[in-house]
């Protein structure tokens, strides 16, 4: 017997779920990804310093402020670029920004169905069309966020290399902030929601966790990447830390940390600095503790959901800095291309995301390596699929929805996935 | 009867699917108006099915989305091409003619031949395209507009005027006067001049305006204002390296 998922449904881009049973052992199980390759390291060679971003952020819809900002991050680092606090306090708002969009669509909108019973937002909204409507509002701060920050909701362009080109009015900074206030309730909600589902077992295994040291205060942007064995490195180390290779069956290479698969995202996230959250972020955090099993990986989504609470009040707070330090109408700083290599990370919405360049003397890129969160998880998911998988063997249809749950917890961007690292740079 | 619509996602960042679902306002009304048959992106639910409407992002970059697009093809009474990927091959196509797919191959996976993999095309290369919704991403209201018009039976105004149009209905100066390469002159509008309007000069996201656009004079303008050719060619071909003209640029 044979069971396939094909295409699995709400997630970004193409992939799929191949099991295969032979009487009732499990024989091989596999996560796809199978969609086509874009080779964006391989086509972005001989692109002037100032357009990578533009290009770069295209790996990715969902996600497109991370790619921004990761890109921007390691030009700035090859460059020996620094900006002002006013572009830091800028850049993080737009990240946090992009993490209430991108979790209020997957928590409410790809993951909550299967919770619920549904098979998609849609038929949902019939039966809960107040909180629906809610969770759309709130993705809409989100976007909001996108849209005054960098010119629109998905490849925004004034978020430069340096700082940005317009900065935004006073006027629209208080739109945020508003959004965010109206909307705060929908993102406590989906605490309320996620707390109460009791998760299927079958996946339980022991995890190993990476995310980015974001410093005194949780957030996404750092220089230190920590695993949850306690070890931690300078994100320009990551190659000694991240291996990967190509599998046959996946587009994205696998990933793996001293020989083993790993996870990243907003579990790991929670798990390593859960601690520092703030404001009800943290008191939910503490709250819920228990209800937080880091050996199963569908935990996600709660972390997801304490997360979705902790950015809408950074946005909030972030906007309040920045109106109280004064606006200035500052423009990017000026670059001098050099030869020189440069790397960023950025927490994505799905964990760490990887850019490192290097340049010609004229600024032009020679060679590019991308690593994403969801090619960092793809040998994840097989592990947990192989853990689950014989334990449901007896009911297909249980198993299907498992394994469909489980790829879908960890909010898999499959577009992004199919365009890695190379391993050999001849 | 509520018209069958599909949407459905190729080789691309699954931006022009997600800025239907960035219709927050609309959304809810809108996927009510229509039988959706299939939307993978956001249901779960698929119903093998005929559509008055095929809504389809992505270029095609492997066999097996030859074949499922045909397939579409069969099904659709139109085919709407949304997304600079599906009109034009996206920024995956930008190296075609330049570095081949086993070269990309053997540089990102280790091995030429890991996949039997096409070099990134717009989905006309395969089958008859009825409409194309241009941009990287598209535009909500734009899509919004057009979708309003095919379900009505009829085609969408197509947008035939560069970014420039709008720009200067803005008022904006010029940003060829600042010193930045702007490709506005040939792309098409209908973003109201986003970009420059913030002080950006246009990459070209939205495609070259089909049959109008004067590749060999806006070269020559900008080989006068001083870039270089390598530069423009890198420029142009980001978004439309496959519109046959900007193919031919040598240099």
């Amino acid at each position: 017997m044979k069971i396939e998922v094909e295409p699995l449904a709400r997630v970004e881009g193409e992939g799929g779920i191949e099991v295969e049973i032979e009487g009732d052992q499990v024989r091989e199980v596999k996560f796809n990804l199978f969609e086509g390759p874009r080779f964006f390291e391989s086509f972005i060679r001989g692109m002037h310093y100032e357009k990578v971003p533009d290009v770069m952020r295209r790996i990715c819809a969902i996600c497109t402020c991370a790619h921004s900002m990761a890109s921007i991050k390691a030009v700035e680092d090859a460059l020996g670029v620094k900006v002002s606090r006013q572009t830091e306090l800028l850049r993080d708002l737009l990240i946090h920004g992009e993490m209430v969009e991108s979790h209020a669509l997957h928590v409410f909108a790809l993951a909550l169905p299967d919770f619920l019973g549904f098979p998609s937002v849609v038929h949902m909204a019939q039966k809960y069309p107040r909180e629906v409507k809610g969770a759309l509002q709130l993705k809409k701060a989100g976007n909001l966020v996108h849209n005054i920050l960098t010119g629109r909701e998905v490849h925004g362009m004034n978020e430069r290399v340096g700082g940005f080109a317009t900065i935004p009015s006073e006027k629209d900074l208080e739109r945020i902030k508003e959004a965010m206030q109206l909307t705060r309730e929908f993102a406590l909600l989906s605490v309320k929601l996620f707390s109460s589902f009791e998760l299927p077992e079958a996946p339980r295994s022991e995890n190993t966790f990476i995310a980015l040291d974001p410093g005194k205060r949780f957030g996404y942007f750092g220089e230190r990447h920590v695993a949850s064995d306690g070890e931690s490195w300078d994100v320009h180390d990551y190659r000694k830390y991240i291996k990967e290779t190509t599998v046959k069956h996946s587009r994205a290479k696998h990933s793996s940390y001293k020989g083993k698969p790993f996870m990243v995202g907003a579990l790991a996230r929670i798990r390593l600095f859960g601690e520092r959250l703030e404001g009800e972020a943290k008191e939910l955090f503490k709250q819920h503790k228990d209800k937080l099993d880091y050996q199963n990986s569908l935990s996600n989504n709660l972390a997801q959901a304490l997360e979705l609470v902790h950015s809408v009040d950074r946005c909030i707070s972030d906007v309040e800095e920045l109106l109280s330090l004064g606006l200035k109408k500052e423009e990017p700083v000026e670059v001098k291309p050099k030869a020189g290599t440069g790397t960023a990370s950025v927490e994505a919405p799905r964990g760490i995301l990887i850019h490192s360049y290097k340049f010609d003397a004229k600024g032009r890129v020679v060679w590019a390596d991308v690593i994403t969160p969801t090619a960092m998880n793809a040998a994840n998911v097989d592990k947990d699929f192989r853990v689950a998988a014989p334990k449901l063997v007896k009911n297909p249809k249980e198993l299907e929805r498992t394994l469909e749950m489980i790829a879908r917890a960890y909010d898999p961007c499959i577009s992004c996935a199919t365009h890695l690292v190379r391993i050999k740079r001849i | 009867m509520k018209p069958k619509v599909g949407i459905f996602g190729f080789t691309g960042c699954a931006g022009d699917q997600l800025m239907i679902l960035n219709l927050e306002d609309e959304l809810l009304e809108l996927v009510g108006a229509l039988d959706l048959k299939s939307f993978t992106m956001a249901s779960s639910a698929v119903e093998d099915s005929e559509y008055d409407v095929a809504f389809v992002e992505g270029s095609i970059t492997t066999p097996k989305q030859k074949q499922k697009l045909e397939e579409i093809r069969k099904k659709a009474k139109l085919l709407v091409a949304i997304g600079d990927c599906a009109a034009w091959g996206g920024v995956q196509a930008s190296c075609n003619g330049i570095l081949k797919v086993e070269e990309k191959m053997r540089e990102v996976y280790g091995a030429p031949d890991v996949w039997e993999i096409y070099e990134s095309k717009p989905l006309s290369a395969y089958v008859k395209v009825d409409f194309v919704l241009p941009g990287c991403p598209i535009e909500k209201e734009e899509f919004l507009r057009a979708a309003a018009s095919l379900l009505r039976g009829d085609l969408p105004e197509a947008v035939d005027y560069p970014v420039c149009v709008e720009c200067k209905l803005r008022e904006n100066g010029c940003l060829m006067l600042e010193g930045k390469l702007c490709l506005g002159p040939l792309t098409v509008g209908g973003c109201k001049a986003r970009c420059p309007s913030l002080g950006v000069d246009c990459i070209g996201c939205r495609g070259v305006i089909e049959g109008e656009a004067r590749v060999k004079s806006a070269l020559q303008v900008f080989k006068e204002a001083g870039f270089k050719l390598d530069y423009v060619r890198a420029r142009l071909r980001m978004f439309a390296a496959n519109y046959p003209e900007i193919l031919e640029v040598k240099g």
